[in-house]
């Protein structure tokens, strides 16, 4: 009884402080945001969730099936393989965009003549849509006679079929992908290089540190956690890609570039199996929500 | 005097009656031009950059013959093509009337979404259409759409490589591999595919061509029956050999046209009238007589694209009759807009616009008795065609024989997913 009395006192004594103007005012002012936020982002979401228990079509509403979707998604071999597909694509694209803007900042952090027509050229594969770039790629690499093979030809080597050979397709897409991405990381980075304090680096240089070592000991630290964010963005952004496999080889050849993403839109539009397709991007959503979790567990720790 | 004594006695009650009055006396003798009805008709693309303006043309022409109907033109391009039309469904905003792939129709119609246009197929009568392009578009004891444009597989062949190479044009499968394999070498090769959706056009085509099909006679998944199998395997004998271009499962149909249309390649399978968009090289190339089996099947694939009405329609009756109308004077669409496709309708496919081009006679004359659509061997039409069509099961297959992988494990892949999606 006295126990009640004392939360019931805290209640009191919270809804009191919540009713002063410091606390309505804001409250008052966010609620069109948040009604907004909830209207284009958790309807949606939640019936998305909805339809993964059903096994409607985009044109005819199902009925509820429990979990026989996700029981059909994880016993299937299509899905590990768009599994295990996305997340080679995601981890090269990630450490190859990073290690390249990376290098790029600290070219471009130097003072050297035409810095600026250099930072405006590199940015170009983010500029460019992706819709002309990708195609661009593709008359480069489609067959013999493209431009690639012809320089290959030039020193005597064989054609090499980009788009038909499932291995060379999987290093060209993750290559594209790279080459796409890595204008923003460099720009990122750039502007956390840009950002530390020049003292670090004279203090480093009174002790006598070589240029590796005020690399190591001074700037990475500075960058460590933009570069956690910088990662984890990528990840998402790489777990769901779906312009560079699709407009590329459209998941082939033989499925060898189907991430989940491609998955889930097969099954969507080409099966018309929409419980299906929302099944296979909520597991999507779970594996990426793990690997955020992760990642910024280890940015709290640093 | 009076009518200062009138507007005395008007109340502002009795002025609101003689407004409402006069309103409704105004819409009972609105004349028949303002209650035009309109019709939304989604087209797809179906000849050259020409052909959307035709299509728009014979809509204005049906506009002005009919003054109390509004047909609205809207030409749909191919590239998502399947998206546009379900969510325009699931949004309560489909035409009212559309032209679309082979198999739209069934699966729209199982769903709920499309009305059969039986009375158009009596009007215009049974004898105008093949008996199996009618059967293509019957399910459920409807015809659930109008065949109006048949899309019939061939090989087209280079005349000039296969003259240099002093070969004739051959007539079995045996003769076409040996061809293929004669006129490989010095960068060009026999066959040139693709690995997009007219790339596993082969997957169908051999198998029919072998007197096999997706399916088995009681409509189970046929793909590893024996003829099959065996037309399969001659597609992977053809990569075995050497004579199929290594680029082919990562080219779409227009970079494999573009390399046979370049003399890069003898032979290709292509629409029937695909010949017309080589330019200048159009005179080098020629059809191949549909090719025998080594069981003495002669068959081939082909698609019948149809005409449908939506349920959502306001108007079934004038749609129906727009129907009607558009398929008694498609003409225009071939000899303005080069339709890609044959004409489905007989007394069409007799007007001298076909008749003096010969290798629509050709066609016309030695493939359309051998003529079958995906459905063979079960026959007639069904709503889960549409998604093996579009599904890309048979496309991984088609690519995973031109990388010259063993037939086995993907045709077994191919299988169990065909077996999934029939669901048995």
């Amino acid at each position: 009884m006295a126990l009640d009395q004392v939360e019931a006192g805290t209640w009191r004594t919270r809804a009191r402080q919540m009713a002063t103007p410091e606390f309505v005012t804001p409250a008052i002012l966010l609620t069109p945001s948040i009604l907004l936020l909830m209207l284009v982002i958790a309807y949606p979401m939640v019936q998305g969730f909805y339809f993964s228990f059903t096994n409607g079509s985009l044109m005819k509403a199902g009925r509820l099936v429990g979990i026989d979707n996700y029981v059909k998604l994880l016993t299937s071999p299509a899905f590990y393989h768009s599994l295990q597909f996305s997340l080679v694509f995601a981890f090269f694209n990630v450490v190859g965009c990073y290690l390249l803007g990376l290098g790029l900042a600290l070219l471009m952090q130097k003072d050297m003549p035409g810095r600026a027509v250099f930072r405006v050229l590199l940015l170009l594969p983010w500029i460019v849509p992706s819709l002309v770039s990708i195609v661009a790629w593709r008359w480069m690499v489609a067959d013999d006679k493209a431009l690639f093979n012809q320089i290959v030809a030039v020193f005597g080597g064989s054609p090499i079929y980009f788009l038909s050979d499932s291995s060379w397709a999987i290093t060209l897409v993750i290559i594209i992908k790279i080459w796409r991405s890595f204008p923003f990381m460099m720009l990122s980075l750039l502007a956390a290089l840009q950002s530390i304090d020049r003292s670090l680096y004279e203090a480093a240089a009174i002790d006598s540190a070589t240029k590796w070592q005020s690399f190591c000991n001074v700037t990475v630290p500075q960058i460590k956690n933009i570069s956690i964010v910088l990662g984890l963005l990528m990840t998402v952004w790489s777990v769901n890609d779906f312009d560079t496999p699709w407009l590329l080889t459209q998941g082939g050849p033989a499925n060898a570039t189907e991430n989940l993403i491609v998955l889930a839109y097969r099954y969507t539009f080409a099966r018309n199996d929409v419980g299906m397709g929302a099944a296979t991007s909520f597991v999507t959503l779970f594996i990426l929500m793990v690997l955020v979790f992760f990642l910024l567990r280890l940015q709290r720790r640093n | 005097m009076d009518l200062i004594a009138f507007y005395a006695r008007v109340t502002r009650r009795s002025a609101l009656k003689l407004a409402v009055a006069a309103g409704v006396l105004s819409m009972t003798v609105v004349p028949a031009a303002a209650q035009q009805v309109t019709l939304n008709f989604w087209d797809m693309i179906w000849g050259d950059k020409a052909y959307p303006a035709a299509a728009q043309a014979l809509v204005d022409r049906y506009n002005q013959e009919n003054p109390n109907v509004k047909v609205e033109y809207r030409s749909v391009p191919w590239s998502n093509w399947y998206e546009t039309y379900v969510t325009a469904i699931a949004s309560g905003s489909a035409p009212d009337m559309s032209t679309g792939g082979g198999f739209q129709a069934v699966q729209f119609y199982d769903q709920g979404a499309i009305l059969p246009v039986d009375d158009v197929v009596k009007q215009i009568g049974n004898s105008e259409f093949e008996a199996s392009t009618l059967d293509a578009m019957k399910y459920d004891d409807h015809y659930v759409g109008l065949p109006w444009a048949l899309n019939v597989k061939v090989v087209l062949y280079r005349k000039d490589i296969l003259e240099a190479a002093g070969i004739k044009p051959p007539t079995t499968l045996e003769e076409l591999r040996q061809a293929a394999k004669a006129t490989t070498g010095n960068g060009k090769f026999g066959i040139v595919a693709s690995g997009d959706p007219s790339g596993a056009h082969w997957i169908t085509h051999m198998a029919i061509a072998n007197g096999g099909g997706l399916f088995n006679k009681d409509g189970t998944a046929g793909l590893t029956s024996e003829r099959t199998k065996e037309g399969l395997q001659f597609l992977s004998d053809l990569v075995k050999d050497g004579s199929v271009n290594p680029a082919s499962a990562g080219y779409t149909n227009n970079d494999a046209l573009g390399a046979f249309f370049r003399g890069e390649a003898a032979f290709v399978l292509a629409g029937a009238t695909a010949s017309s968009q080589a330019g200048d090289a159009k005179s080098k190339i020629g059809i191949l007589p549909p090719l025998k089996g080594p069981h003495g099947d002669v068959q081939g694939l082909y698609f019948v694209n149809n005409i449908m009405a939506y349920k959502q329609t306001q108007h079934p009756q004038e749609t129906m009759a727009f129907m009607k109308w558009w398929s008694d004077n498609a003409l225009s669409l071939w000899t303005d807009g080069h339709v890609n496709n044959l004409p489905a309708r007989q007394s069409l496919a007799k007007n001298p616009y076909f008749t003096n081009d010969p290798d629509i006679s050709f066609v016309m004359d030695n493939y359309m008795t051998g003529a079958r659509t995906l459905s063979q061997t079960k026959g007639g039409t069904f709503p889960v065609l549409n998604t093996i069509d579009g599904d890309g099961f048979l496309l991984s297959l088609a690519q995973a024989i031109w990388q010259g992988q063993p037939l086995e494990a993907p045709l077994d892949t191919a299988q169990s997913h065909l077996e999934e999606v029939l669901g048995n």
